[in-house]
């Protein structure tokens, strides 16, 4: 059942990025000028955040980074709020699966293509600029991935709140805010803020993209931290969701806008 | 404030029951809470011996509903990928319904809307689609939450017509909550009327309307000789003999409405219209349909409440 609802949820989400082709081409035309300039030599967007060392590898990754962090973060509460506003929410949540599985199979077809893009752009880049990006993609991948798993559960977090609120948009910005401010906090100075999400995997991608280690020559101690706060910030983003739920329930507000 | 008390009812396979009742009074609630939607603070909730407020998954299964009309469609999809999308969240695959996803479309008179965005299409057929959304999910029981709302004499019947047709092939429970009574009486066997959050009444369709048949005549006359004070004649006599009676001169012909307390009494009728040497030109006796008997029962509830 998991494979068919998978594929009926990449299926229209492609015809809705076909049917809404302005838009979905405006974000691809984007991101395209985003790495050029990246390519360019432009290292202070978004990635000095991060702090990710100034070659083209730790801005790209650095950019990379922070935009899925974002996406994670709020592409499924603006899913919740648009599915609201068009009436379509209840009768997802009428799918056997929950609801919750719906959002994350949208989620995970909104990963791919921007990934794709991404490897796309990067690549026609390449071809263009003459400019190789040099990553451990084996290093790399997985602390990227633990970091978007963890930017998720916060996003699972704010989902529950649109379930309630519905509208919660200028919450968003708070939201990124509090994201740059804990990028910046020195683990060092302050070593409980490691718990804090993508604080511990900011930190070993650093090691990775600026100390040149590879994954399995990161210290433990930084390693189960990160794979610890992922397991952790998405288990509280199911349970958070699912509270909001059936709190959304309980007083008969999904139907409502 | 409860939005709903003390319900209980059951339907059973196969049934077409409608779900009636004023605005406010509790039918959508009552929807939503089987479906989970909305959780109830106490009660049982079992569809097909599937607890729906512990096993909400499995009972989900069982269900499928309309409840917003066009706007539980995509509008940017065609009427095809509506159905494939929403019956694949479901559960069931594009290859494996297809077969039964044409039969709908045809059903349901879709064949030239299938490849068709929903927002082209007229808001008879966005329903029609919001409709064949829930039906492809091939559930045991289905509601349908103001089906016919909006919709023009012709769509309305269509949609009629393939829901009775629907019950007829594949014995599915179809649960309607609507007010158009005429939409009622025509597809349902059955109605609960709920009202302020109640069920008021529980029957199937021609008990209900049994309930609140009365012996009323409609009777057209002319007079004799002598025709307007034949007609005053005339009008005098039956109000001196029923008290049930209510007069309209239309033209040069007296037409009045009378309730007759006994079956016999229809003869006492004809003994004063002949004594009067009335000319009858019509006489009809009055049907109630679903809408009289509906308001009656809303009537003495809201009046009970309100005293």
């Amino acid at each position: 059942m998991w494979g068919i609802a998978l594929k009926a949820t990449w299926k229209q989400n492609f015809h809705m990025m076909g049917r809404y082709l302005f838009n979905t081409l405006s974000s691809f035309v984007t991101m395209y000028i985003v790495f050029a300039l990246l390519f360019y030599g432009t290292k202070s967007i978004g990635a000095a955040t991060l702090n990710l060392g100034d070659t083209l590898e730790g801005v790209f990754t650095g950019y990379v980074t922070w935009m899925l962090a974002i996406m994670g973060c709020t592409d499924l509460a603006y899913t919740i709020t648009n599915e609201a506003q068009s009436g379509t929410l209840e009768q997802l949540c009428l799918s056997p699966l929950g609801y919750w599985q719906i959002l994350l199979f949208n989620q995970s077809f909104h990963l791919l293509t921007n990934v794709l893009v991404i490897g796309l752009i990067t690549v026609s880049m390449s071809l263009t600029t003459g400019l190789v990006i040099h990553l451990d993609f084996v290093s790399v991948v997985p602390v990227v991935l633990a970091l978007y798993l963890q930017s998720l559960g916060l996003g699972l977090v704010l989902a529950g709140l649109a379930l309630i609120y519905k509208r919660i948009q200028a919450f968003f910005q708070v939201v990124q805010f509090a994201l740059i401010g804990i990028f910046f906090i020195p683990l060092d100075a302050f070593p409980g803020a490691r718990y804090l999400p993508l604080a511990e995997g900011r930190k070993v991608l650093q090691q990775v993209l600026v100390g040149g280690i590879r994954i399995w020559q990161a210290r433990w101690t930084d390693l189960g931290p990160m794979f610890g706060a992922t397991a952790l910030y998405i288990s509280v983003g199911v349970a958070c969701f699912t509270m909001a739920e059936n709190r959304a329930r309980s007083r008969g507000l999904l139907g409502q806008y | 404030m409860d939005a709903v008390k003390d319900i209980s009812f059951s339907v059973d396979e196969g049934e077409m029951v409608a779900l009636l009742g004023p605005n406010g009074a509790g039918k959508t609630t009552i929807i939503k809470c089987i479906l989970g939607l909305v959780r109830p603070d106490s009660g049982e909730i079992m569809v097909d011996g599937v607890d729906c407020r512990r096993c909400r998954s499995p009972a989900l299964r069982r269900m499928a509903a309309v409840l917003e009309g066009a706007r539980n469609t995509y509008w940017r999809l065609t009427t095809w990928e509506n159905i494939s999308y929403f019956a694949g969240i479901h559960g069931i695959s594009e290859r494996r319904g297809k077969e039964y996803f044409e039969y709908l479309i045809d059903l349901l008179k879709l064949r030239k809307e299938r490849d068709i965005e929903v927002r082209n299409l007229s808001s008879g057929f966005k329903q029609r689609v919001a409709v064949a959304c829930a039906l492809a999910k091939k559930t045991p029981l289905v509601f349908l939450d103001e089906p016919t709302l909006g919709l023009d004499v012709e769509s309305s019947y269509e949609l009629r017509q393939a829901l009775k047709k629907l019950r007829a092939e594949e014995r599915r429970t179809i649960i309607i909550s609507s007010h158009d009574m005429h939409a009622v009486q025509d597809t349902c066997q059955r109605a609960i009327i709920v009202s302020h959050g109640q069920i008021v009444a529980d029957q199937t369709i021609p008990d209900l309307l049994s309930l609140f048949a009365t012996r009323k005549y409609r009777i057209t006359v002319t007079g004799g000789s002598g025709r307007e004070v034949g007609l005053s004649g005339i009008q005098e006599a039956v109000a001196l003999a029923f008290s049930q009676v209510s007069f309209r001169q239309v033209g040069e012909a007296l037409e009045f409405t009378v309730s007759l307390a006994n079956p016999g009494d229809i003869y006492l009728l004809v003994d004063v219209l002949r004594d009067r040497e009335a000319v009858v030109d019509a006489i009809t006796r009055e049907e109630v349909d679903l809408e009289k008997a509906f308001l009656e029962i809303v009537g003495r509830t809201s009046s009970t409440c309100g005293a």
